[in-house]
């Protein structure tokens, strides 16, 4: 796209143009719209979006997961120089579980409740690896003690419901792992729990990610939560991409007006208590009532009439960089400057 | 703390008995409240912090005698209200009301928006039918809602606009009291800072106090006058908020406060996490002495004996641990 | 770039309710609108169908007996040379008859029942859960045919003692004691699902936050009940009575069929397969005619139910 390809360095997974749709009783509506995502070798991406905004959908696009009346309408997913959208069946089944590793959001629904957590670790290493029952249960256990499951030998044989929602995740983890994914997915892995489990596994993966050199996709609504883990943030918003940086630098710049008023509503424990918070009015729009123009002009303090009119595209900051936002407005504020 | 007391609560327990097994064969005993007592002040916002489970809303709810308290005492205008029958708590409730952690499941599904807020209204007779539209009106536009929403059913609005409804309901009682279940947990960021924002502007507006009960503290530093930290049923310290974020005392409430994430990763990849090990034990079988000593890092084995006394550290802060300057081991 | 063509003033389109959706989901379900059109016409049938049939349902013509379906006999005639498909319109009748009446019994038992279980708990929760149990587990054709068998004899006696001191013309009518075996025996065997559906249903509703919210704000256990618990316990019991009707009618059939169900002459459906069942080789229309109607009327009460389901689910996928 422009001359900073000199040192890029090699992407693992590189998606383009990827539209999804659903079926609605007012017709198709798009629920992502155009999303170009990419993660590079070695890489910790942060997704970042309100609830409903289309993350997890994305991710399950990616693998061919998604739910019935939900399709890709167009795009390509392009994983280590193949395209996950088109791939055949049996070629996707190897990437699935043994290229790349899935943790979902719900540690309870997640995990089948009437086998034992051995057995499901066990089953991607006999299925991807050939392994035989009693190496992959070897297997087994070491993962379950790389996560950090206390007497993992006697765990092995536990069900779901016998251990707690931390210690499910960390089997959905050890899961995930189990085939040495090149990159791990991770759909809100700690929504579901409290504070103190919440950094306990963020720490695992942190400590996990350089141990087996793997790329990781950690998709979250908390901002907090990733600034210490990942090294670059997508933001998204109704289905579109409206701001890429790395980490640092979408703190400490951040340029979409969304972006901004996120940062501004979250409370921090290091400022001055100040009683009101900063706060983004209105509510992000469902999906299939999408204003014509950008996605989140309706809610944005700086739109401008050409705002209503068209899409603002995702474009390097300033023509070039690392840094991509999708807003009108920020571009032009870049170039006066 | 200046100010009047509005609600005392005095050696609260809580138990429930359940039956385990698969046939229910076995009885066991939920300690979900032991021996709580703290004030609510009049015109303040109290906060409840603590994991999933320590009985943050169990507090609520027996305050507001929507669980039967175990033993102990809600004294409300110089009345036990723990022991009030649905009938006798029946007026007071115009006083006292809650607004629940999940928007979608708090409103009734079959009723509109005009109608799950015009029903209190009517029933504690606040006013005339004729007056009842301009009533939901107003309290709508209170709460941040265009008024045509009136006619609108719950599954029609947002979590966010969900929320603002249950706000406007449990206001249009007049109450002075309001407990917040987790009122913004559900709902995304941008959200929830519009919803913070409408609760301190209404207490401003109508001297609202509230209880808080909430598991993000970056949040509860926001809005509280005071703060409470819970865990496994008892309260571990309670103090005001400049108190309890400048100097926690309690090892949890210094592990709470270390686990949650800033959004700021300059600061994020240089800081010293202390993240405490291990899951909350179960409230079917509490450790004995202190009930944070399985996983406390300063532990002695005192704690493992005697269960801390409630005491005073210094006006207005209040703890319970062995090794805090004026402890058993301390 | 892909956009949705949509103005605001679209977007701000008048929202609809709970019950319009669900009807909305209803019509995009085709099988379920097959099922509401089969059981209209069959409706139709049963109401206005001995007004226009061509033939009495009694009337035999010995001369045509067993005739093939021809355009004089739709359905062809049976060995007493009577119009088969004056018949089982006349069937119709008597199974859309039995199914109401005896869903509805069976709904009300089990409704009363269930809602009692569900809201006092406790003994009587117990007690009539126990209840349930034995009559679930009791055979429903044992528990019928042993009603049937000490019972038809001795209330038939009671009608015939009846008429002979009053004279009265009802009593004369052993059609009566019939029927009354029928959905008595019948109602018996139903109810038990739908005690446990709304017992299942209450006990889930009572637990909703709403209700706490509702008890929050003061409001008496009987507004609790009627504004709360019974709209939001209605939606399965409609899906529930829809397939009920349906099973209530292979049922009825599976009853005459065994004789101990509706005796002949009046016509219905079972009694008919019965009657085809001893001569299909010969004529397979006397089975054929009644056996495809009944099929029609469950598939159309079972199609028309499960569309129902799925359309009072908001989150309707199956
Ligand atoms: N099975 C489904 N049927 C219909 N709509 C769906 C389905 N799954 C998701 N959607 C819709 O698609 C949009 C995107 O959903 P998605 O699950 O990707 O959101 P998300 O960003 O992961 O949100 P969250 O933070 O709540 O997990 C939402 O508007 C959602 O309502
Ligand atoms: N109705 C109930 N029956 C049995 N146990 C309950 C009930 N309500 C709450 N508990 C238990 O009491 C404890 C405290 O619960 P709760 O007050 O809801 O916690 P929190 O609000 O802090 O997450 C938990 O262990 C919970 O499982
Ligand atoms: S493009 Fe316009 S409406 Fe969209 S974010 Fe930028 S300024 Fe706001
Ligand atoms: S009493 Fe002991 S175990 Fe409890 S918090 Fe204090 S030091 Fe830790
Ligand atoms: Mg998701
Ligand atoms: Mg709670």
């Amino acid at each position: 796209m422009n001359a900073m390809t000199m040192s890029a360095p090699e992407r693992l997974l590189d998606v383009k143009g990827l539209s999804i749709e659903i079926d609605t009783r007012r017709g198709p509506a798009t629920i992502v719209d155009g999303i170009n995502l990419h993660v590079n070798k070695g890489e910790t991406l942060g997704i970042v979006g309100e609830s409903g905004c289309g993350k997890s959908l994305t991710m399950l696009s990616l693998m061919r997961l998604l739910p019935n009346k939900i399709k890709v309408k167009s795009g390509t997913a392009n994983f280590a120089g193949r395209d996950l959208l088109t791939m055949s069946k049996s070629e996707l089944r190897k990437v699935r579980g043994g290229q790349v590793g899935f943790v979902f959001q719900d540690p309870m629904t997640s995990l089948n409740p009437v086998m034992r957590i051995g057995d499901q670790i066990c089953e991607p290493l006999i299925y991807h690896k050939a392994m035989k029952r009693a190496d992959a249960r070897i297997r087994a256990t070491e993962l379950l003690r790389l996560v950090g499951i206390p007497s993992p030998a006697e765990r092995l044989d536990a069900f779901p419901h016998e251990l707690s929602g931390g210690m499910r995740q960390r089997v959905m983890i050890a899961i995930g792992l189990a085939c040495d994914p090149e990159l791990l997915i991770a759909d809100e892995p700690t929504t579901a729990l409290d504070v103190t489990i919440q950094a306990q596994i963020v720490d695992l993966v942190k400590e996990l990610r350089v141990k087996l050199g793997m790329s990781v996709v950690w998709i979250t609504h908390d901002l907090a939560l990733i600034a210490g883990l990942v090294d670059r943030v997508a933001v998204l918003y109704a289905g579109t991409v409206v701001e890429d940086a790395p980490v640092e630098e979408l703190f400490a710049n951040p340029s979409h007006p969304y972006t901004r008023g996120l940062l501004a509503s979250i409370p921090k424990l290091s400022d001055v208590a100040a009683n009101r918070l900063s706060s983004i009015g209105g509510t992000p729009p469902e999906p299939g009532r999408r204003p014509l123009g950008c996605p989140f002009a309706p809610r944005c303090q700086l739109a401008e009439d050409i705002c209503r009119q068209s899409v603002p595209p995702l474009e390097p900051l300033g023509g070039s960089g690392p840094h991509r936002v999708a807003c009108f407005v920020a571009q032009r504020q870049l170039e006066a400057a | 703390m200046q100010g009047e007391p509005l609600l005392k609560i005095e050696n609260l327990v809580k138990h429930f008995n359940v039956r385990l097994g698969a046939f229910g064969e076995r009885g066991a005993t939920v300690h979900a409240l032991d021996d709580v007592n703290f004030e609510i002040i009049e015109g303040e916002t109290l906060s409840l912090v603590g994991e999933s489970g320590c009985g943050k809303s169990t507090t609520g709810f027996t305050i507001l005698n929507l669980h039967q308290a175990t033993s102990g005492k809600v004294i409300y205008k110089g009345e036990n209200i723990a022991t009030f029958d649905d009938k006798a708590m029946r007026p007071l409730r115009r006083d006292l009301q809650i607004v629940f952690q999940d928007p979608y499941s708090t409103l009734n599904p079959r009723m509109t928006i005009g109608e799950a807020v015009g029903e209190p209204i009517l029933f504690h007779k606040l006013c005339t039918k004729a007056e009842l539209p301009d009533r939901i009106n107003r309290l709508l536009t209170d709460v941040g809602l265009p008024p045509r929403f009136a006619g609108r059913y719950p599954h029609e609005l947002s979590g966010g606009q969900r929320q603002r409804v249950a706000i406007a309901r449990a206001l249009a009682c007049e109450p002075k009291f309001i407990v917040c279940d987790e009122a913004i947990s559900a709902l995304d960021v941008s959200i929830q800072a519009q919803i913070i924002n409408l609760l301190l502007d209404l207490q401003e507006k109508y001297g609202l106090t509230y209880l808080f009960i909430a598991h993000d503290l970056a949040v509860v530093r926001h809005i509280s006058d005071r703060v409470g930290v819970m865990y496994l049923g008892r309260l571990a310290e309670l103090a005001t908020r400049e108190q309890l974020f400048a100097n926690p005392l309690h090892p949890y409430t210094q592990a709470l406060l270390s686990a949650v994430p800033e959004a700021d990763p300059v600061l994020e990849k240089t800081r010293q996490r202390q993240v405490l090990q291990g899951d909350v034990p179960s409230p079917l079988n509490p450790p004995t002495g202190c009930r944070f000593h399985t996983r406390c890092p300063i532990a002695q084995e005192v704690c493992a004996q005697t269960i801390p006394e409630w005491r005073q550290i210094e006006p207005g802060h209040m703890v319970a641990c062995h090794m805090v300057p004026g402890g058993l081991h301390a | 770039m892909a956009t949705i063509p949509m103005t605001p003033a679209e977007l701000d389109e008048p929202k609809t309710s709970l019950w319009r959706d669900a009807w909305y989901r209803l019509v995009r379900n085709k099988l379920a609108i097959f099922g509401l059109f089969v059981i209209i016409v069959l409706a139709f049938a049963a109401a206005f169908g001995p007004y226009l049939t061509p033939y009495d349902f009694l009337s035999q013509d010995l001369d045509a007996r067993n005739a093939a379906p021809s355009w004089a006999h739709l359905f062809g005639t049976d060995d007493l040379g009577r119009d088969v498909f004056s018949r089982v319109i006349y069937g119709t009748r008597t199974a859309f008859v039995v199914a109401i009446v005896v869903t509805a019994i069976a709904v009300t038992i089990g409704v009363a029942l269930g809602a009692m279980a569900g809201f006092f708990g406790g003994w009587l929760d117990r007690i009539i859960m126990w209840l349930t149990d034995v009559t679930m587990s009791v055979p429903n054709l044992l528990l019928v045919v042993v009603i049937n068998a000490s019972l038809k004899a001795p209330l038939a006696a009671w009608m015939e003692a009846q008429y002979m001191a009053t004279l009265n013309p009802f009593f004369r009518e052993t059609i009566w004691v019939d029927f009354i075996l029928v959905f008595g025996s019948m109602a018996l065997i139903s109810w038990p699902p739908y005690a446990r559906l709304v017992r299942a249903q209450v006990l889930s509703i009572r637990s909703r936050p709403y209700i706490t919210a509702a008890r929050a704000l003061g409001l008496t256990t009987r507004i609790i009940l009627m504004r709360y618990v019974v709209p939001n316990a209605v939606g399965p019991l409609i899906v529930s009575v829809s397939a009920g009707l349906g099973t209530a009618m292979v049922l009825e059939s599976a009853f005459s069929f065994l004789g101990v169900g509706v005796n002949p002459p009046t016509p219905s459906w079972g009694n008919m397969i019965s009657d085809g069942l001893r001569v299909w080789q010969h004529y397979p229309h006397l089975l054929a005619a009644p056996a495809a109607v009944l099929g029609l009327a469950t598939v159309g009460f079972s199609f028309l139910g499960d569309g129902l389901n799925d359309a009072l689910n908001p989150r309707g996928s199956k």
